[in-house]
């Protein structure tokens, strides 16, 4: 009992002390940092210690408050923090949800800051665009992943005697095909609905970047009534006939080890596929090929799934002071380097170097792949990891595109008319 | 004598302080009547009080939240609540779309196979144990045990046991059938059915628990008069138990069909909806709508319409049996 007492008071003690110190904190404005994203484990996990520690270095104290999870769980505990009004300093969105979100709760002007720099000069002008939604910085894209990334098993691909990836969808089909008749599953692909709209997307846009724009980015009615949506249906329903028919409700990594070892051919997968195969011990060229998916455009496209980091407004000097300067990191170049080896990914500039061994050749690939999709204007965002469209109408189009994966009967004309539809009952 | 004395004394030390007033020799005196309803009062009061405050937070935590819900349907709330009134949009715009009809028509299905199914084999279960076996409390827990799980857990176990790659069908090709074919899991129209499967196994202990307890309250003699009369073991259950339960039976179904029409987990980790959308339910909708897609509008509609179809069901029942009791007592 007394111990109790005194256990208690003890903590009570603690508690004083500790309060104290967080208002001395306040006293000497000493920058801080609170953040929330969804990365805690693994090699996420890891970049953000190493994001803390290099804000820690230029004397902010840093508070990442991860939670676990999907991306939508990590929005839900925003939402609390919106309402709730003790919102974080920064936390994890990407793509159009930056400017739906940011319409919620005040954010912080970067302007000053960026202007200060080379960064906006120096990366895509589509994806700044999506970071600044009404016309301010108010969020930094952190890293960029190429979604339009193809990996070969390397012992299928000696099966059949090839050595470099298809580039156009006949090639790949030709190739496939050969892989079908040598008793190897094509491929590889889980079957969770925002896998089967990637899988749509990579089609399309490897058909027509064009029309990905058009009848996807902008939900152009003309567009999505076009031959090349058309198209894009018909080559996604002879993937399907090779794909394996179990995969229903499969995560993609589960197929990965038969994919090393030659049953299957194919994945179309974002460049974090690359860090799960690395982490498992396959190296690139002797394991496994990657490059971009199959392009019939004469020019490079970027399928692009970009993180980000929002600023909220807390009214707070400290984590002001903190803000900026995590800005100012994010932007450097040290910063893209650190980030960006640990997650697998892509730097948001473009005139980082890439060529010591911290990065794969699949990583300066698609880096090469950026700057060329830039300049030929072909930068796109990714439909199913909701780079594209907000939520609500990447969701409805979703809904579409899962069934026609799972669901044989259904033809391409009818898929593309349920996705006119869906686009007509969101637009 | 003592006794007697004593009370005199203290009368009269009453009667010196309060002249009026004489508990011991007026029982029925004012001030203790005015105590007694006092005390009663207080905790009438207390208990009145008592109760009406846990009626106001039920009443606030389901009528309120039900009505709040209602009206957030009928508003432009995206990510947070907005209170623009939009009128029928999001009905007509869930009604319209296709994810929509495919979970009601699963609803139906899943709602009809798995309450049948867990309530038949429940039954079957219930009176095989009901004949007077050996190890039956044994048996009896092991059938129970499956609703000690959570769906999750029954979703994961059973996502397992129905791929054809790695579950039954591989385990009967490798006993040398192999042209054996198990695969409602991954095809578009059966899928459903194999939620059911899932479903009927984690749910038909329950019903079974709950039937025995019925068929062990009647009496013994019940069973002699009928073996006596010459009726099968068949006949004597369905003609004479089941009817003789049958209020345990009417539960058994009500409490079954709240369990499937609030179904979500399961389906969730059995097959997250698919393959495609083949197996999702409306309460996936709905969570999909509220916290996925950020439309808080249109998943509050989804969940009133769900509602709406529970009180389908419910209502007529509930006037059902509302006119049964008026008849017992006309009859009475």
């Amino acid at each position: 009992m007394w111990n109790t007492l005194a256990k208690l008071a003890s903590s009570r003690a603690l508690l004083v002390t500790f309060s104290l110190g967080l208002a001395q904190t306040t006293l000497h404005a000493e920058p801080r940092l609170t953040v929330i994203s969804q990365w805690s484990a693994g090699a996420e996990g890891a970049a953000m210690d190493a994001f803390g520690n290099l804000v820690r270095k230029e004397g902010v104290t840093w508070q990442h408050s991860p939670v676990p999870g999907f991306t939508t769980d990590m929005m839900n505990k925003l939402r609390a923090d919106i309402i709730a009004g003790h919102l974080p300093a920064a936390s994890q969105l990407k793509g159009p949800d930056i400017k739906a979100w940011s319409a919620l709760g005040a954010t912080v002007n970067m302007n000053d800051v960026v202007a200060a720099t080379d960064f906006a000069q120096n990366i895509s002008p589509d994806l700044a665009r999506l970071h600044k939604p009404r016309g301010n910085w108010i969020a930094l894209p952190l890293q960029i992943y190429r979604v339009n990334t193809l990996y070969a098993s390397k012992k299928a691909m000696d099966k059949i005697g090839a050595t470099v990836l298809p580039r156009t969808w006949d090639e790949f089909n030709t190739m496939a095909r050969k892989m079908a008749d040598a008793g190897i599953t094509p491929m590889a692909h889980g079957g969770i609905a925002w896998g089967d709209t990637m899988y749509f997307e990579l089609v399309l846009a490897g058909i027509s970047p064009d029309a990905y724009k058009r009848a996807i980015m902008e939900l152009d009615d003309k567009a999505l009534r076009g031959p090349e949506v058309l198209a894009s249906f018909k080559e996604l329903r002879q993937l399907t006939q090779w794909m394996n028919p179990s995969n229903a409700g499969q995560h993609w990594s589960v197929f990965l080890p038969a994919l090393m070892k030659g049953e299957y051919g194919f994945l179309m997968m974002g460049g974090w596929a690359s860090g799960v195969l690395r982490r498992g011990n396959f190296q690139e060229g002797k394991d496994f090929l990657c490059g971009p998916t199959p392009n019939n455009s004469d020019k490079p496209i970027f399928d692009m799934n970009a993180d980000g980091l929002v600023f909220w407004d807390t009214k707070n000097r400290d984590l002001l002071a903190g803000q900026k300067i995590t800005a100012k990191v994010v932007m450097g170049k040290e910063f893209a380097r650190t980030f960006t080896q640990i997650n697998g990914s892509v730097p948001v500039r473009t005139d980082v170097d890439l060529s010591d061994a911290g990065y794969q050749d699949c990583q300066r690939d698609a880096a090469k792949n950026l700057k060329g999709a830039i300049a030929a204007n072909q930068v796109l965002m990714s439909l199913g990891h909701n780079m594209a469209q907000p939520s609500g109408v990447t969701g409805e189009l979703r809904d579409v595109l899962t069934e026609f994966v799972h669901n044989k009967r259904i033809t391409a004309e009818e898929a593309q008319k349920h996705l006119v539809n869906a686009a007509d009952a969101v637009r | 004598m003592s006794t007697a004395k004593r009370t005199n004394d203290v009368t009269q030390v009453l009667h010196l302080t309060q002249p009026y007033i004489s508990p011991s020799t007026t029982p029925s005196g004012s001030a203790r009547r005015i105590s007694r309803r006092w005390r009663f009062t207080l905790t009438e009061g207390l208990s009145r009080l008592l109760a009406g405050l846990v009626l106001a937070t039920a009443v606030f935590y389901v009528v309120g939240f039900t009505a709040w819900t209602t009206w957030i349907s009928f508003t432009d709330s995206t990510l947070l609540p907005d209170y623009t009134f939009v009128g029928f949009k999001h009905y007509a715009r869930l009604l319209g779309s296709r994810v929509f009809q495919v979970a009601y028509g699963n609803l139906v299905i899943y709602g009809v196979g798995f309450i049948v199914g867990a309530a038949a084999i429940g039954l079957l279960l219930a009176v095989l144990i009901d004949l007077k076996i050996r190890a039956e409390n044994a048996l009896r827990t092991i059938y129970l045990y499956p609703m000690a799980l959570s769906f999750v857990v029954t979703g994961t176990v059973w996502a397992w046991l129905l791929n054809p790659d790695i579950g039954i069908e591989n385990f009967v090709r490798g006993l040398g059938w192999v042209n054996f074919r198990f695969d409602w899991l991954i095809d578009t129209d059966f899928a459903i059915y194999a939620v059911v499967i899932a479903a009927v196994w984690q749910a038909s202990g329950f019903a079974m628990a709950l039937l025995l307890a019925g068929l062990r309250s009647l009496d013994g003699d019940i069973y002699k008069a009928a073996q006596i009369d010459g009726a099968s073991p068949a006949r004597m259950y369905l003609k004479i138990m089941v009817p003789a339960i049958w209020p345990i039976v009417v539960s058994v179904l009500v409490i079954l069909l709240q369990i499937a029409i609030k179904t979500y987990d399961l389906v969730r980790a059995l097959t997250a909806g698919g393959p495609g959308i083949a197996t999702t339910l409306p309460t996936n909708v709905v969570y999909d709508y509220m916290f996925q897609r950020g439309e808080m509008g249109a998943g509050a509609a989804a969940a009133v319409m769900l509602l709406l179809s529970l009180l389908l069901v419910i209502l007529p029942y509930a006037l059902f049996q509302r006119f049964q009791k008026r008849k017992q007592y006309r009859h009475d």
